[in-house]
Formats: structure tokens, C-alpha cells, sequence
């Protein structure tokens, strides 16, 4: 359980109102019902989950509670204890992530670590970067190769490009979420309330990267390889029937340390920092090389370059 | 209370019927509890048991949704003769349009939520108590728009028909804004329904102006197609009189429809295959199939087929008077514009992906029969209406003050 | 690994009077003309020297006369250099008196965990991207410290291009669904449409 405990609103009248409310309905119930059932929750803990606020408007006490819960529910679905913070965002710090790609050699390190820091479900198949493989002289995304399985990378004449969420400044998921279950965190992370989602799948239709992927069936995590260092708006288990996405390691980054794939980078392709500091690394790179960013053209100002050296 | 009776006696005339009307209601029940057993599995197990993935994240339920939304919207083009142009012939048989715009919003909608990934909560799109995304987000809109015309499809009909049920013309002034509104709203629920998918310039295929234009020029050849057929089944069950001149005038204006709607798909073809650039992948996909991929490429063909086919019907005077073609033109519009609204328009959006992945969808079958109990309960929703709004039409149900007494 | 237990095969002899010697060695560095890129900011290098095989390399070397000839070497070293081109061998970089440092092309001693000096003699523009952070890789943070890997970390100095080897498995489908067959894709070069074209 964590005491860093972020932007919950102080509630007004009516959400504390409301809050008491529940509350007396949560006492009640849980004196009624004290063992679990519900599918290894309580009832109390469905209720609670059933009408849990979205996250920019719980309390930081409701905020706490949801994070309880959470840990309850992983131990009881995964027998796993893990814990589940809320790192607020760094002020003065806006994240940006620039990916060299003449280093890069096409190995898929970052794409595997990244399944593994993430908790993404490993039967449900799903991962946060594709690394495409495209023919030297061509930039064209249609003719890459999503699925290239050679004996070794990088293969002569061809040249490989990862591609993830670009945390774009103004993103098209966020304006097509119908009940705001997205949202850009004021470090410039897309984020999303697995609570709250309701599984349209429009911002996924929104997506110009295919950054975003969807719950299809429960995400299925072996015990032994869960990771137990888990953040609200990040890596937490997720439930079925919602949308998730890169979040730039938001447990990691919001206490300085570097997302996943680019600390499994082994070939130093990935920079990663903080945009608003003059002096970073990442402005560095934008000062000093040729960038790019992909799908430029349809001004949601990612956040993600690619530059070659 | 008189309202109380008047749905009292509209919902026993509902369940009162000749047996062929029970079999009727009780075959189409039986689809829907097929669909909902179906529906359960996809509750229990999640979206697996579709056949959507990443790749193509919209589907069959999608495809119909987008179809219906057309068909609801089409009812205008009875709503604008009735009651603008003061036509008799098409004032009665005006609630029989409403009735079904009433069926195919609850269908889009049921397509909609059959489409959600968490059903249950639902709820976070109410207002106050969730968090409505509007007027940002075009689902937010499409929500919002569908709502009302689902409410002013009721409300009109109802104060007419209980207008009607106590004996009484129903005062024109009181109603006729509403009837304005509603014909600006048909337009709109369907405007705003291309919107959603035309607002994405991550999608090519959808990224086009003309998808607005060309969403409603279908829908206004698809809709008539479907009233056509059903005023005349009408006609045929019942003793309610449906004037000739209602279905010539639809069928005219169908075939300026179908006429617009062909055209516009012919703008499109040409805007994107004279310099086949990267936005034409998708349409190359479905109308010739891309890296060894071609799903799609036979339906849309036959659809276009069959357009093509009505178009000629339709356009021949003394063809489309006979009403033998112009029912077989009204089926082939009615299914045609439904494969190249439905899955030719949705499905194409996601092939190739963003990044260039081919990945094929193609619905299994508790979509087919999730879609199939839609579809039923749609039509039993329409029957009912029809059948209640026909025998107050038709003066067979009036409120009876002696009646008054009889106990509830 | 234990170095010194390896170092004890190699000349177990001489061990106990080299070991005191590479101890007592005055600290020989000076300081570098080359001081450095303004405006970077502050880090530190991850230290090398204990994973190197044979370091201290004088405890061998002591016991050998320095040869300055430009030769090919048979024996327990590299025998092949594939840095260079040719136009490098063993003492452009290796300290010719002092075989426990590095130099600098002029001349300049350095330690071996500073390797970076010496690479960026040749390697300028690199070296300032490895400053700055544009190349090479930093540690665990993005935040706080910055410590950064030296060049030889992740560079064989003697043969310092990166080995192609196998990638990590292809991206699933999800649960429930097959693989589909891959996409056939047409000729993308324009100069094969080209070669095509005068063939005809």
C-alpha cells in the first residue's frame, strides 16, 4: 500500500454526501456478508468495485480503497501479493522518448521485457510494442513485416522501426473516450482507468498507431511471474472487456527510473527523459539530430521521435 | 385515467391475434432467446468468442449498428410528406414509419451495447453520476442524438394515437414543432453516426468528407426499400388501407437515392484509385484484396451488383411500376447497401492496420446469432407498435368512458 | 568470475612480486588535453577493469621487453583486429611503457575504465552523442546520478561491430484466433521496377 497518494479530488457536498453513503451500505453488508463469495471477493468489494468513481474524481480515501481492493483481488485471483501505488507526477516534468534507429537492430528485447514489467496477459497475447521490419529505401508501414522470424537480426537490407504509444500531446483516444475513462496526466502520460472503461473500443478505431489493445479474455499471468511493483493507472492486473496501452513504465518513470524497454535495450536505441529540461538527454537528441515522428501529418503531436545518426 | 387505459388497451392489442400472429411473435421470441443464450456465453467467457481482435476491433455488431442508424434515420421521408406537405395518402401510414424508426434505434442501440466490453457499467455514460464525454467525443453525441429520436419516435406517435384513442384530432399546433425537430434529428442521428467514423483520420477509409453525404443518400435508398416491403405486408395482413400512391412516391424516392449513393461511390473510387496512394490500401483491400488478403472483395462485388441491378429497375418507368421488380429492387437495395454499409464500410477501416498489418475478421457465430436476436427483437418490437398503431388507426380501439370502471 | 585465479595459470611464478608492483604504481594520469564537452551534464562511468581477464596487464608484460614493432600477434591476444581497417594495431590504443593504461593517439595515459577517451580520439562525433546521451546507454535512471556504460561494454574494442544474433519470438495472435498467412508483398524498390523495365 502506498502513501503517495495523487490527484484525487477533496470531493465536494455531493461526493461526500455520497461517499457516506456508501460507506454505511459498505458497513452493512460486510457485517452481513463476512466471507468471501463473488468469486473469491467479497460482496462488499464487488459492490464497492461496481460503483467505484473514476479515478480523477475519488478521494484520496477512495483512492486508497480502490488500491486495497486491488491488492485483495490479485491475491485472490492470482495468489499473488502485490502492491498497488499511486505515484503522483513529478511537477516540471513532461516525458518524451526517442528511439534511434540506426542502432536498433530488430532483436525485440524491449517487446518482451515489456510483456513481463506490464503483467500483460500472456494468453490473451497482447504486447505494447511492434517492431516492423522494412526493406532498406522504404518508410511505407504496408510493407513492413510485423511477424519476421529470421535465424539472426538485423538481416542485410533491411532496417527495423519500434513502434509503441506516442503519449501524443493531443490525443485522438482521448477526445473519442464517451465517459473519459482517458486522459493525458499533467507528466504527459495517456492513461487509462481500467475501472472505469467500458470496453467501446472506440479510441482504439481513434488510435493513428495501434497503441491500443484490448482485454479480449482475462489476462492470464503465471504467479511466479508477476510483477508485484504495480501503479493504478499502469501495470496493475487489469480485468476483462477494457482498453489498456503503453503508459511509459508510469510505476517506474514517476520515481526516476527508466521504462522497461529501454533498460532491456541492449543495443542503447531508446532515450527516454524529461522534456521540459533544457539539459536532458532526450532534448539533446531533439537539438542535435535529424527527428521525425511517425504520422506527423495528422497533428497529435506525439511525443515519441526516431532520429538515425 | 385514460393514459393508463390507452396502454392498457394498446398492449392487450398487442398480444391479441389470430394464431398465425402468435406463431409469427412466438418464431421471432424464439430467435431472441437463441441470440441471448448466445450473448450470455459472450457475457461469461468476454469478446473472445467473437471473431474481433486488435487488428479489426469493430465487427459485425458495428456493421449493423451503422446500417440501422440509416434505416431509423429514413423514416423522415414519410415524417417530411405527411406533415409538411400535408399529403393524406402518407399521414396514414406516417406512424407505421415511426413505429419502425422506434425498431431500428432500439436495434443500433442493442448493437451497441452487444458491441461493449463491459456492459455493466453502462451506467458511467449518465450524466452527474458518470462522465458523459460530450460534445468531444462523437460516440458521446451519437449516444445523445439516438436517445432523443428514440424518445420523439415515441412521444409523437403516442400523443397522436392517444389523440386518436380518446376520439379527439390531435392539436397540430401542439405537436408540429416536435415534428420539426424530429425531421432535423433524423438527419442529424445519421450525420452524426458518419461522423464517428469519419472523424478519424487514423482510419483512411473513413477519413472522407463525402462519408456523411453518402451515409445519408443510402440510408434514403435502403429505408424506403424496407418501407416499401413492409406496407405492403401490411396492406396484404390487414384490412388497413395503404394508398398505392405512398409506395410510388417512396419508390421515386428511392431511386433518386440509390442513383446519389451509386454516384457517390463512384467519386470515391475514382478520388482513390487515379493516384493510388497509401489512403487507398483499404479500398484496394475491399474491392480487390491486398497482400494475398480478399475477404471482402466477392461481397462487395455482389453488393455493388445488386445496387447496380436495383438502379436499373428502378429507373425504367415501367419496370419499377410493376410491383413484382420493384420488390425484388427493393430487396437487392435493402441487401446490398447493408453488405456496403455494414461490413464493406467498417471492416475495410481496419485492414491494413495503422501500421500496415493485414489481419482478416470474419464474425463467428455468436455474433451471427447475437446480430440474428437484434434483428427479431427489432422486428418484434415493430410488430407490436404496428399492431397496436393500426387497430387505433383503424378506430377499432377507442376509449370507452364505461369502460373506465373495468378494474386494472 | 575470480581474475586472480585465472591470472595464477597464466604465471603463477612471478604473481606475488608483480601483484605488490601493479599496487605500488604511482597514479600516472595526468591531466587529458581533452576535458570533456561543455554543457553535458555530470556522470560517471561504469567501472570495467574487474571484469577484464588478464588485468593488470603489467603483471605478465613486466616480465617481457616492449616491442613497438607493427606485427601480427601469436598469442594468448586477439590475433585479428577488426577495428580499424587495418590502419590500428595493438599500441594505438594499449600504452607501449605502462601496459595498465590506455592511450590516447597523443600519448596521454589513460585507465581502463575511462576507455571512452581513447575511443573518442577517433570517434568524436560518437563520443559527444555518448555525453550527451545519445548513444550508449545509460543506467537504470532517467532521473538523479547518471551513470553510464563505457563503450567497451557494449563494444568488443578489438572487434567493436555488434554480432547479428537471433531475434526474441513473433508477436501472438490473440487467444482464439490462428495466425494468418503472411502478407505477399509486391516489389517496393523503385530501382527494381527499373531493372525490370530495361530487362523487358
Amino acid at each position: 500500500m502506498s502513501n503517495e497518494t495523487g490527484s484525487g479530488n477533496d470531493g465536494d457536498k455531493f461526493d461526500q454526501a455520497r461517499r457516506n453513503f456508501l460507506r454505511g451500505i459498505g458497513m452493512g453488508t460486510a457485517a452481513a456478508v463476512a466471507q468471501p463469495a463473488w468469486g473469491g471477493q467479497t460482496f462488499q468489494d464487488t459492490f464497492a468495485d461496481f460503483f467505484q468513481k473514476d479515478y480523477r474524481r475519488m478521494s484520496a480515501e477512495e483512492i486508497e480503497a480502490a488500491l486495497e481492493r486491488i491488492e485483495r483481488k490479485a491475491q485472490a485471483r492470482y495468489d499473488v501479493e502485490i502492491e498497488c501505488q499511486n505515484t503522483p507526477p513529478q511537477p516540471g516534468v513532461v516525458y518524451g522518448y526517442a528511439i534511434n534507429i540506426s542502432r536498433c537492430k530488430g532483436y525485440r528485447d524491449c517487446v518482451h521485457a515489456c510483456v513481463k514489467e506490464n503483467n500483460l496477459g500472456r494468453d490473451s497475447q497482447m504486447q505494447y510494442i511492434r517492431v516492423l521490419e522494412l526493406d532498406q529505401g522504404d518508410f511505407n508501414l504496408e510493407h513492413s513485416d510485423h511477424y519476421y522470424e529470421p535465424e539472426t537480426v538485423p538481416v542485410e537490407g533491411k532496417h527495423y522501426l519500434p513502434v509503441q504509444c506516442m503519449q501524443c500531446d493531443d490525443p485522438p483516444c482521448v477526445k473519442a473516450c464517451p465517459v473519459e475513462a482517458t486522459w493525458m496526466e499533467p507528466d504527459g502520460i495517456v492513461v487509462v482507468d481500467y475501472d472505469w472503461c467500458i470496453g467501446c473500443r472506440y479510441c482504439m478505431a481513434a488510435c493513428p498507431y495501434w497503441a491500443r489493445h484490448f482485454n479480449w479474455t482475462v489476462p492470464e499471468i503465471p504467479a511466479e511471474e508477476m510483477n508485484t511493483n504495480t501503479h493504478y493507472l499502469g501495470n496493475r492486473p487489469r480485468p476483462r472487456g477494457v482498453v489498456e496501452k503503453c503508459h511509459f513504465c508510469i510505476h517506474r518513470t514517476r520515481k526516476g527510473q527508466q521504462p522497461a524497454c529501454m533498460e532491456a535495450c541492449p543495443t542503447g536505441s531508446r532515450i527516454f527523459g524529461n522534456l521540459l529540461d533544457p539539459d536532458s538527454e532526450i532534448r539533446y537528441v531533439l537539438a542535435n539530430k535529424q527527428v521525425f515522428r511517425l504520422k506527423e501529418d495528422l497533428g497529435t503531436e506525439p511525443k515519441f521521435w526516431y532520429y538515425s545518426d | 385515467m385514460p393514459v393508463i387505459r390507452f396502454i392498457f388497451d394498446g398492449v392487450r392489442e398487442m398480444f391479441r391475434g389470430p394464431r398465425e400472429y402468435w406463431i409469427w411473435l412466438a418464431v421471432l421470441s424464439l430467435v431472441v432467446l437463441f441470440g441471448a443464450a448466445r450473448y450470455s456465453q459472450q457475457l461469461t467467457e468476454g469478446l473472445v468468442v467473437t471473431g474481433m481482435s486488435d487488428q479489426v476491433s469493430w465487427g459485425f455488431y458495428i456493421s449493423n449498428f451503422a446500417f440501422l442508424v440509416g434505416i431509423a434515420a429514413a423514416a423522415v421521408l414519410l415524417v417530411i410528406p405527411a406533415y409538411i406537405f400535408d399529403r393524406k395518402d402518407v399521414k396514414e401510414v406516417v406512424l407505421v414509419g415511426e413505429g419502425m424508426a422506434v425498431a431500428a434505434v432500439t436495434m443500433a442501440i442493442l448493437f451497441v451495447i452487444a458491441d461493449l466490453g463491459r456492459p455493466d457499467r453502462l451506467w458511467h455514460m449518465i450524466p452527474v453520476i458518470g462522465r458523459f464525454h460530450w460534445p468531444i467525443s462523437l460516440l458521446a453525441w451519437d449516444v445523445l442524438v439516438l436517445s432523443v429520436y428514440f424518445l420523439l419516435n415515441l412521444a409523437i406517435p403516442f400523443y397522436v394515437l392517444y389523440s386518436r384513442y380518446r376520439g379527439k384530432e390531435p392539436n397540430f399546433r401542439l405537436y408540429f414543432p416536435f415534428v420539426v425537430i424530429a425531421m432535423f434529428w433524423a438527419i442529424s442521428i445519421h450525420t452524426v453516426t458518419a461522423f464517428l467514423f469519419s472523424a478519424n483520420p487514423a482510419r483512411p477509409f473513413w477519413h472522407t468528407a463525402l462519408l456523411g453525404p453518402r451515409f445519408i443518400a443510402s440510408a434514403f435508398a435502403s429505408g424506403p426499400a424496407l418501407i416499401i416491403i413492409t406496407l405492403q405486408i401490411v396492406r396484404k395482413l390487414t384490412s388497413y388501407n395503404v394508398s398505392q400512391t405512398v409506395i410510388d412516391l417512396l419508390a421515386l424516392i428511392m431511386t433518386t437515392a440509390l442513383q446519389i449513393s451509386l454516384f457517390f461511390v463512384g467519386a470515391e473510387l475514382f478520388t482513390d484509385f487515379y493516384n493510388e496512394g497509401a489512403h487507398a490500401a483499404s479500398i484496394h483491400y475491399l474491392f480487390f484484396g491486398l497482400g494475398g488478403f480478399y475477404s471482402l472483395k466477392a461481397w462487395i462485388w455482389f453488393a455493388l451488383a445488386l445496387n447496380l441491378t436495383a438502379v436499373v429497375i428502378l429507373m425504367i418507368h415501367p419496370l419499377r411500376q410493376k410491383t413484382l421488380m420493384l420488390n425484388i429492387a427493393c430487396v437487392l437495395t435493402f441487401v446490398g447497401i447493408w453488405i456496403e454499409k455494414g461490413m464493406g464500410l467498417v471492416i475495410p477501416g481496419f485492414v491494413p492496420t495503422p501500421l500496415g498489418e493485414i489481419f482478416e475478421y470474419w464474425p463467428t457465430s455468436v455474433e451471427l446469432a447475437v446480430a440474428a436476436a437484434i434483428w427479431a427483437f427489432g422486428v418484434l418490437i415493430f410488430t407490436l407498435l404496428a399492431k397496436a398503431v393500426i387497430a387505433i388507426e383503424q378506430g377499432k380501439l377507442r376509449y370507452r368512458a364505461k369502460d373506465a370502471m373495468y378494474p386494472l | 568470475m575470480n581474475s586472480m585465479t585465472l591470472q595464477c595459470l597464466v604465471c603463477v611464478m612471478c604473481l606475488v612480486v608483480l601483484q605488490a608492483q601493479a599496487e605500488e604504481a604511482p597514479d600516472v594520469r595526468q591531466p587529458l588535453r581533452f576535458e570533456g564537452y561543455p554543457g553535458a551534464p555530470e556522470f560517471e562511468v561504469v567501472p570495467r577493469k574487474d571484469e577484464l581477464f588478464f588485468y593488470p596487464c603489467a603483471q605478465c608484460h613486466e616480465t617481457m621487453e616492449p616491442n613497438p614493432e607493427i606485427r601480427t600477434l601469436n598469442t594468448m591476444h586477439d590475433a585479428e583486429i577488426e577495428h580499424g581497417r587495418g590502419r590500428i594495431w595493438c599500441l594505438s590504443c594499449h600504452n607501449l611503457e605502462n601496459r595498465n593504461y590506455l592511450n590516447t593517439l597523443l600519448n596521454e595515459l589513460v585507465d581502463f575504465d575511462e576507455a571512452h577517451l581513447v575511443c573518442g580520439g577517433c570517434h568524436a562525433n560518437r563520443h559527444k552523442d555518448w555525453y550527451f546521451g545519445a548513444h550508449g546507454k545509460r543506467v537504470a535512471s532517467w532521473q538523479g546520478d547518471r551513470t553510464l556504460y563505457n563503450c567497451t561494454h557494449c563494444h568488443n574494442a578489438h572487434s567493436p561491430a555488434i554480432q547479428p544474433r537471433a531475434p526474441k519470438p513473433a508477436p501472438p495472435v490473440r487467444a482464439g484466433l490462428e495466425r494468418q498467412p503472411g502478407i505477399q508483398h509486391e516489389k517496393s524498390a523503385v530501382w527494381d521496377t527499373h531493372v525490370e523495365r530495361e530487362e523487358q
